[in-house]
């Protein structure tokens, strides 16, 4: 169907805002890739720049090898899912969803006929007379999601579409998507804050921040393998501990742990569920913090010495107590350094 | 109503629209510096740069010598200053007390009351002063209903300097009340139950807690008043005493009575010089809530 | 034990209410309804409470006159034309206002706000000696340029506000499905700001056909408008019955104001537009 690639793209508001820097991304045909990044990354920005809403300050956007930047966004192949649903409030479902075949000249019994088709493809048969004001909150979103879809665009945009729908309707919703996008084989860009739904729904996941990427990796390498201290304490959660290697070896505080690299400051990065701790005589790594049970397991919070806090997975919390000292035993974990990987053990967290 | 940055995030800033837009407001912009900015600056250099016999521009004051001398003139601008602060007193004695309860009660009965208030704002005060003589004048229906109680008549403030006052009271009444509310709005129910909470009784709350916080919207109300009742024109003309008369009335006679334009103008720029201050607070007070949105 | 009594909060009266609705009842409907009242009394001598006798005698006398007609006609189309060249100079600026980046768009906004510092006869005074020069005195077009003025805050004001409150969203929305923003325009954005744009025309129309003192000042006596023939009546006319049908006649616009403009007066917004 259809290939959408990025290259150099930057947007600059004014001469302070790099909202968008030097960006690089092919979304391959049928392909559903997520945005992923803190508020004020850029998310909006780029979607926005695919949409033409907005004009890059540089670089080029395709689709299927045709340059769109200099196109308004009435002559793009895109189709954009906005936030607030952005229903036209003054027409009915059915208009809404009519607007745009209408503009293509199509002759009006088809336009009926498409219309019917989409509605049932988003499960609201017969909904065609209601009011946008009548409809609950997923309903509003999805006959937004009809409106693009209705018009067979070549790519999908949709930045956080669910944001504003209770958990529960989100993850109904966000099924639905990934299964209509799926039957329809449409390439999608998709923009999230939550890591869930990022995990949930995406082929890749592009983690951004300041305008920037910070890795492009399916879902289950992210949790893996993730490139950087900021990508790792982002997806999931992550011990990362700040310290010095000397010798081989891995301090910070009372903690140390073999670390085969060159001398100097790194970050050793553990994940909780990787991370045993052991009851210890005499003083210990750290001390035991706080445990909170979640039933199927726990979670134990420690102090270093110095202060610092970090999390340890427990089968059992009623085995721990508050203010017990314990030894560290790291299970898989990594280094980083410069930003980037230094080592990884070979059972990688 | 405000003026937000259109460089907001959503939009699309329009760099080209910098002309286009300066194209598109040209008419107004323009209709409002010739028809307005343009003939008060007039008005105030043809009344001081007169021409002599000689027929050259001279500096002048003589227009406005004659106004600050002329015992008739200066008795139309006393009986002016007159309506105007009793006018404002009266309004502000109404509507305040109007306003508070609005602000306060709920229910269908307080909507009839809104709807009272707000109502002489879909009554021309050509029609109110018709509706004046008819109730007030002699004659009138109050006459009738005192006739048939066999009481005495009452003297008719109809082509006295009371009968403007009752009317311009009536017209300012809905615009009064509505800025009164709107600032009345702001005054939180917290702040005062809290009020209440510490023991204090109405007339405290009143004057600690609710007044200071509308002191700008009296202060609006009021100017606003006086800047329409000032130069009222119809109202003084049709109900008010032929001499002296409101500067309204006068500043007409002398324009196109007595053809007299430098005089009238003389006139308008006197009363332009006694609401100046309240006009340029008014101004400023619509410029801030403006910006504050 | 004692059968349970719920607690019932007494009802409290009203007394405040009660008080205003009765004395602005008499103030302000009562004086109404006696013109309205005389609008309809064929014979109604002093000192009688009630008139001897209703009809539509003066109905027909008034729609009879010639002044009465030329008056309707002149105020209609004064304030026809008026309201039709404010709406065509003042929607697309009031679009621009809010809509687009230009220079001084901030102080040419308040630049509408120059007519409200000053007290207003005294500011037709001021325009009328510059009308006087270009022989607009007693001209059709020299009342409608006045009157015309007197709308440009409000049919600028009003609309910006409807404007800025269209969700930018939607008008992106419509360019994505391929609009033209001509036809965003025209099928999103013009239907959204609607309703307000309406009450600001109908205002529009409304005050202007009330326009009493720039029409005295400027137009008399070649441009007589139903205000002004009132003042006349109210001067000349010993006929009571005369002035209290054209009162009625008058009050038809009002009453329409009333009817559709009322939600727009009692938002906030209009009085914050007043500077509250
Ligand atoms: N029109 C604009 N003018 C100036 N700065 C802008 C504009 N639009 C976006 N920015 C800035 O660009 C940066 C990226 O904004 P963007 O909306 O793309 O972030 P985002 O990742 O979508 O955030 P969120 O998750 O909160 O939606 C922010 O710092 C924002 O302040
Ligand atoms: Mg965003």
């Amino acid at each position: 169907m259809a290939v959408l690639d990025i290259k150099g793209v930057s947007k600059f508001f004014g001469s302070a805002v790099r909202a968008v820097d030097d960006f690089d991304l092919t979304v391959g045909n049928g392909e559903l890739v997520c945005l992923l990044g803190p508020s004020g990354s850029g998310k909006s920005t780029l979607l926005r720049m695919i949409g033409g809403f907005e004009t890059p300050s540089a670089g080029s956007i395709t689709i299927d090898g045709d340059e769109v930047i200099h196109l308004p966004p009435e002559r793009r192949p895109t189709g954009m899912v906005f936030q607030s649903h952005a229903l036209w409030t003054h027409m009915n479902v059915f208009k809404n969803l009519a607007f745009g075949l209408k503009l293509r000249r199509l002759p009006a019994d088809e336009i009926r006929r498409k219309v019917e088709d989409v509605l049932k493809l988003v499960g609201l048969t017969g909904y065609g007379t209601r009011q946008t004001h009548q409809l609950s909150g997923g309903q509003q979103q999805r006959v937004a999601l009809a409106r693009s879809l209705v018009l067979e665009p070549k790519i999908l945009l949709l930045d956080e579409p669910f944001a504003s729908l209770d958990q529960h309707l989100r993850e109904r919703l966000r099924e639905e998507v990934r299964d209509i996008q799926q039957r329809m084989g449409i390439t999608t860009l998709f923009v999230t804050h939550g890591q869930d739904e990022a995990l949930s729904m995406a082929d890749r996941i592009v983690v951004m921040r300041d305008g920037r990427i910070e890795q492009v990796a399916a879902p289950d390498m992210l949790y893996r393998e993730p490139a950087t201290p900021f990508v790792a304490g982002f997806i999931g959660t992550m011990n990362l501990i700040e310290g010095e290697v000397k010798g081989g070896k891995f301090v910070r505080a009372s903690f140390s742990h073999p670390l085969p690299i060159a001398d100097g400051p790194a970050i050793f990065a553990v994940r909780p569920e990787a991370l045993a701790i052991a009851p210890a005589t005499g003083e210990g790594a750290a001390r035991i913090h706080r445990v909170t049970d979640y039933g199927t397991h726990g979670l134990v919070d420690l102090e270093l010495p110095d202060g610092t806090r970090h999390k340890a997975m427990v089968s059992e919390a009623r085995d721990w107590k508050a203010g017990q000292p314990v030894t560290l035993a790291p299970r898989a974990f990594a280094a980083y350094r410069d930003n980037a990987v230094a080592y990884r053990s070979s059972t990688a967290s | 109503m405000s003026l937000s940055p259109t460089s907001d995030i959503v939009g699309a800033s329009k760099k080209s629209g910098g002309l286009i837009g300066l194209l598109l407001v040209a008419v107004p912009v323009l209709l409002i510096g010739w028809m307005i900015i343009y003939p008060i600056i007039a008005a105030v250099i043809t009344t001081l740069w007169l021409r002599n016999d000689a027929g050259a521009y001279v500096f002048s004051t003589q227009t406005y010598r004659f106004f600050f001398t002329d015992g008739y003139s200066l008795a139309n601008l006393g009986l002016t200053l007159w309506t105007t602060v009793v006018c404002a007193i009266i309004l502000l004695v109404v509507c305040l007390p109007i306003a508070l309860y609005l602000r306060f009660a709920t229910g269908r009965l307080a909507v009839y009351v809104q709807g009272l208030a707000i109502f002489p704002l879909f009554v021309p005060s050509i029609i109110l002063s018709y509706a004046f003589i008819r109730v007030l004048g002699p004659n009138g229906m109050l006459d009738i209903l005192l006739n048939a109680a066999h009481l005495p008549k009452i003297r008719s403030p109809y082509l006295t300097p009371w009968g403007p006052v009752i009317g311009l009271v009536w017209d300012h009444i809905p615009l009064t009340v509505l800025i009164l509310m709107a600032g009345l709005g702001s005054v939180s129910d917290a702040s005062i139950e809290a009020a209440k909470d510490v023991g204090a009784g109405p007339v405290t709350r009143l004057w600690y807690i609710i007044l200071p916080r509308i002191s700008n919207s009296i202060l609006v109300a009021a100017s606003f008043a006086v800047l329409g009742i000032f130069s009222a024109f119809t109202l003084p003309y049709v109900l008010g005493p032929a001499a002296p008369e409101m500067m309204g009335p006068f500043m007409q006679r002398t324009f196109r009575d007595l053809y007299d334009p430098p005089n009238a103008i003389t006139q308008a720029v006197v009363s332009f010089g006694f609401c100046i201050v309240f006009g340029l607070f008014y101004v400023r007070s619509v410029v801030r809530n403006q910006r504050a949105r | 034990m004692a059968a349970a009594t719920t607690y019932r909060e007494p009802r409290r009266v009203d007394w405040a209410g009660i008080g205003f609705a009765v004395v602005l009842t008499l103030c302000i409907i009562l004086p109404l309804l006696v013109v309205g009242t005389w609008a309809f009394a064929n014979v109604w001598r002093y000192p009688s409470v009630l008139p001897q006798e209703f009809g539509l005698r003066y109905w027909n006398a008034t729609l009879a006159r010639a002044d009465v007609w030329t008056a309707i006609t002149t105020s209609i189309s004064l304030a026809v034309v008026v309201t039709l060249i404010s709406a065509i100079i003042c929607l697309p600026a009031a679009f621009a206002f809010a809509r687009l980046q230009f220079p001084g768009r901030s102080i040419l906004f308040f630049s509408f706000l120059a007519g409200q510092a000053f007290p207003k006869f005294g500011l037709l005074v001021a325009i009328a000696g510059i009308f006087l020069q270009l022989n607009l005195i007693g001209n059709f077009w020299g009342v409608v340029l006045i009157q015309l003025v007197g709308t440009l805050l409000f049919m600028i004001w009003i609309p910006v506000a409807a404007f800025q409150g269209v969700d930018r969203r939607m008008e992106e929305a419509a360019r994505d499905v391929g609009a033209s923003p001509l036809r965003v325009f025209w099928s999103i954005t013009l239907p959204q700001a609607g309703p307000t744009i309406g009450a600001a025309v109908l205002l529009t129309f409304v005050n202007t056909f009330y326009e009493t003192e720039g029409a005295w000042l400027i137009g008399a006596p070649a441009i007589r408008t139903m205000p002004v023939l009132m003042i006349s009546f109210i001067n000349n006319q010993p006929v009571i019955q005369y002035g209290a049908v054209l009162s009625v006649l008058l009050w038809i616009p009002s009453f329409f104001a009333l009817l559709f403009a009322r939600r727009v007066i009692s938002g906030g917004s209009f009085a914050r537009g007043f500077g509250a």
